[in-house]
């Protein structure tokens, strides 16, 4: 019998097999998610854990990678929505854009608020799109969603983000 | 939107975050099989719910039970 179908009927040895193939492909897509490493272990442990609880919901003859890292993203999604920034945007003047690297760091630190702040569909299209510059069909199937999709997040993110930085005086 | 603006907000973003290391530093294994043992299954409410429901159908209707049984 092939190791996806004594998975899905439970046998752990299968499950270790799958766990070792594939803990670092679900560890490497949510730390591109969450940007932690601790957090995106312990996230990576529950996506394992719940990948088994789920395992009658494989189909054997289907593709475990796909559906492995589609509920990698799920749990990398609820993580972002439970995590608010704990400081609100301090409004600072328009000014040009600094050269002092403490105000670069500064202006940094902002980006990266006001980025968290974005609700967390769009974080996570802009991350794997924008910074991680993954392929949007990559990022489509893990999300759950289309391509078109995946574009109008990513578009929406910037503008969002666009608005939020400009108004606390930060030029990009 | 531009393409300028697009690639402007996309270097800012590269710059303010920087890359993470994607590669897993030790083995998951062990922290997966504590938690499959530490969590038992549980019964699902609906399940708790049925077997309420039942057992009032026989309290009621005990003339049910060889039915069932003969079901069974």
């Amino acid at each position: 019998m092939d190791l996806l179908r004594r998975f899905t009927l439970g046998e752990i040895s299968a499950f270790e097999t799958l766990v070792r193939q594939f803990q670092g492909d679900i560890y490497a897509w949510i730390v591109r998610i969450v940007r932690d490493p601790g957090i995106a272990e312990d996230l990576t442990v529950e996506t394992l854990w719940r990948i088994y609880r789920a395992r009658q919901q494989f189909r054997p003859d289907g593709n475990f990678a796909p559906w492995a890292r589609r509920i990698a993203t799920n749990l990398a999604l609820d993580h972002l929505r439970r995590k608010s920034p704990e400081h609100s945007l301090l409004a600072d003047p328009a000014g040009p854009p600094p050269h002092d690297p403490l105000l670069q760091q500064e202006t940094w630190e902002k980006i990266r608020h006001a980025f968290r702040r974005l609700p967390a569909k769009l974080q996570a299209a802009a991350t794997l799109a924008l910074i991680e510059e993954r392929p949007y069909d990559e990022i489509a199937d893990a999300l759950g969603t289309s391509v078109g999709a995946v574009s109008l997040r990513v578009f929406r993110a910037v503008r969002i983000l666009r608005k939020q930085l400009k108004d606390i005086g930060v030029r990009p | 939107m531009t393409e300028h603006d697009d690639r402007q907000i996309r270097e800012a973003l590269q710059q303010s975050f920087p890359p993470v290391d994607t590669e897993l530093r030790r083995d998951l294994w062990p922290a997966v099989l504590r938690k499959l043992d530490a969590r038992p299954v549980r019964v699902p409410w609906y399940d708790w719910a049925l077997i309420g429901l039942s057992a009032g159908v026989f309290l009621f209707f005990p003339q049910l039970i060889l039915v069932f049984a003969y079901h069974l």
